[in-house]
């Protein structure tokens, strides 16, 4: 009786806690089209009422998540887009003036990746995504890949030592997940734009198994691929307590903040 | 070429050739089959007991033009879907006590459908018809003003009477729904009439020669286009021309003061709803068409997406899009061919890209989209109806 009181507490605990938690938002844009009818005071706004720790931000131009980044240096966290505007995302891999935007824009601002680009199959090996490779090597800086299984081997034979964010886990099943996140130690996973791993607050077996194995693997994103989804921000936070609230407390807690604190949070105090 | 030649043969008979101008191959001649033939065979709803009653359907057709169930008595269904104007209201939103978000749809075949309304936040016609009824800016009336209205108006309570059995229930939500299904019943007999288009499907599936000339040539191109590069048909496909479902199409879904989260607020709404088909106003035993609203299951996509209207008399019911943010055929037909991909997920809505059409293209996949227009209306004369006896 009494254990049962006590399991009873610890869950009721438990899910309140989840409730509570902060979020580490792994998978934010920022674009031009975002800014001109969000500005970047109402932006943040969002960021703080979605109760996030903070927000890896890219943007299609790179002015929109510096705009943000000097409006809360705290909360942003900025990554380097190939893109000046996002109609360039299929063909940024065959644009020789990629590296050198790159180049000019990591000599003036800080950062604490690369991305998100969009990369697959064996366009990895182009001298343009090689170049991008490079640079994240020699900057120190995260990639955060778009990728197919075959694009993100790729990076790594490219730089065994390459750090990888892979955006929405390739939209791979989760035992493909675990597989390459036994086979490679620095990538890291975002769930972005998935929904089948926390559908109804639920957590179904197969992904179950993939948290507990890597639970300090796994980041949560919203994707605010168009400007109306930075409105999506706040629901998707709240909907990924809710699915958290059914892994174990130190599980959530690591999925929900502290693995992009962990991986991100320190870079930019270099 | 000599297979395709062979088809039209068999197709065709001798000089097939001549009657198929354009050449069609096989697998095109399939797919166009498969939006028809029109109209498609009657079918009751099992959710609703008085689907296909004629009392009812009489019942549904008063209140339909019944401005007692508006709040103000100044409003009715008719008001925004307008007989004379396909059935909607031809405006860019629709205006009731005061204006909503989104843009009227024609309620022309609406029994056709899967989900009811642009987000999909009714699973059935009868639940679909209460939403405007209680909704604030619609018609903003209650449970209990329509109930009233069912149990003191004489020619309504015989009406109801001869349409449920028995009199007007004292649970108001009882009598609302009942209300709603009465609507329902009528509006199943909405169904637009023939078009030029069905007619040259008609005739290609009975190999008529002379009957297939008479189809416009641009039309005949702009088909090609709909079934062919555009790939229109993918979602726009069967008789009524929708799959039913939802997608985001790149418009913008801004409205004052936030977004329209579209299918993503509709299944939240439809799960909350009382009157969903897991509640206890289906009247289906068997349980089978409360299945997919079982199964629907909340997704991030489904935030910003809208459903796929079908297309019959699609000319008449300008504006355009869930928003009706695109004022002509014309108008829509660019947005598909410009297709903005910086809206669009890269796995998203994997199958749209811009088509960039000629602007001969263009005209010709719009007289292909005004030829769906019915050559004449497949709905009776309303008549004047005998008061209700018992």
């Amino acid at each position: 009786m009494r254990a049962a009181a006590v399991l009873i507490a610890l869950t009721v605990l438990g899910t309140a806690r989840a409730a509570d938690l902060p979020v580490f938002d792994a998978h934010v844009h920022y674009s031009h089209d975002a800014w001109e009818s969000l500005p970047p005071k109402d932006a943040i706004a969002l960021l703080r009422k979605a109760g996030l720790k903070r927000a890896l931000v890219s943007s299609s131009g790179d002015d929109g998540q510096q705009r943000l980044y000097a409006e809360a240096p705290e909360l942003v966290l900025p990554s380097l887009r190939p893109y000046r505007s996002r109609g360039e995302i299929s063909t940024w891999v065959r644009d020789d003036s990629v590296p050198s935007y790159l180049e000019e824009r990591l000599k003036k601002f800080r950062y604490v990746a690369l991305g998100e680009f969009h990369l697959y199959g064996a366009d990895a090996d182009l001298a343009v995504p090689r170049r991008l490779v490079q640079l994240a090597k020699q900057h120190a800086l995260y990639l955060h890949a778009h990728s197919d299984v075959d694009a993100v081997e790729r990076i790594f034979r490219q730089d065994p030592g390459a750090r990888v964010l892979w955006a929405h886990s390739g939209f791979e099943r989760p035992e493909k997940v675990r597989e390459m996140l036994r086979k490679h130690r620095n990538l890291w996973c975002d769930l972005a734009f998935r929904s089948e791993h926390g559908a109804g607050g639920k957590v179904p077996a197969e992904w179950r198994a993939a948290f507990l194995e890597f639970p300090e693997r796994f980041m949560v994103g919203t994707d605010t691929f168009t400007p109306e989804r930075w409105h999506y921000i706040v629901e998707h936070a709240q909907w990924s307590r809710q699915w958290l609230a059914d892994l174990p407390a130190e599980v959530a807690e690591r999925i929900a903040w502290k693995n992009g604190e962990a991986v991100f949070g320190g870079m930019l105090r270099r | 070429m000599i297979a395709r030649a062979a088809v039209l043969a068999l197709l065709l008979g001798a000089g097939g050739a001549a009657a198929q101008p354009l050449g069609w191959s096989a697998d095109e001649v399939r797919v166009v089959l498969r939006h028809g033939p029109w109209p498609p065979p009657m079918a009751r709803d099992p959710s609703n007991r008085v689907s296909g009653n004629r009392d009812a359907i009489a019942l549904g057709e008063r209140l339909f033009f019944e401005p007692r169930l508006s709040q103000g008595g100044q409003l009715f269904c008719a008001s925004c879907h307008v007989p004379y104007r396909a059935w909607q209201d031809g405006r860019t939103r629709a205006r009731g006590l005061a204006e909503v978000d989104r843009n009227t749809p024609s309620v022309l075949n609406v029994r056709l459908q899967r989900w009811f309304g642009w987000d999909g936040a009714g699973d059935s016609l009868w639940a679909q018809s209460l939403r405007p009824i209680l909704d604030a800016r619609e018609m903003g009336a209650s449970a209990a003003q329509v109930a009233a209205l069912m149990r003191e108006d004489a020619e309504y309570a015989c009406r109801y009477r001869k349409s449920f059995g028995t009199a007007p229930a004292t649970d108001d939500a009882d009598v609302l729904v009942a209300v709603g299904k009465a609507l329902a019943a009528f509006q199943e007999t909405l169904a637009s009439g023939r078009s030029a288009f069905d007619d040259f499907r008609d005739a290609i599936e009975r190999g008529e020669r002379e009957a297939l000339e008479r189809y416009p040539r641009a039309a005949q191109r702009g088909l090609r286009i709909f079934v062919g590069k555009g790939a229109c048909n993918v979602c726009h496909l069967g008789p009524a021309f929708t799959n039913g479902e939802f997608h985001d199409v790149g418009v913008p879904f801004f409205i004052r003061g936030g977004v329209d989260p579209g299918r993503h607020g509709g299944i939240r709404r439809l799960q909350a709803s009382a009157y969903n088909l897991l509640g206890r106003h289906n009247d289906d035993q068997s349980g089978a068409a409360a299945t997919r609203t079982k199964h629907v299951a909340l997704e991030h996509r489904n935030f910003g997406e809208f459903k796929v209207p079908g297309l019959r008399n699609v000319a008449l019911t300008a504006p355009y899009m869930h928003n009706g943010s695109l004022a002509t055929l014309a108008d829509v037909v660019r947005h598909y061919s410009e297709l903005n991909v910086e809206r669009l997920h890269a796995d998203g809505e994997a199958i749209l890209k811009p088509l960039r059409l000629s602007s001969q293209e263009s005209v010709d996949l719009v007289a292909f989209l005004e030829s769906l227009t019915e050559r004449k209306s497949a709905l009776d004369e309303r008549r004047a109806a005998l008061p209700c006896s018992r």
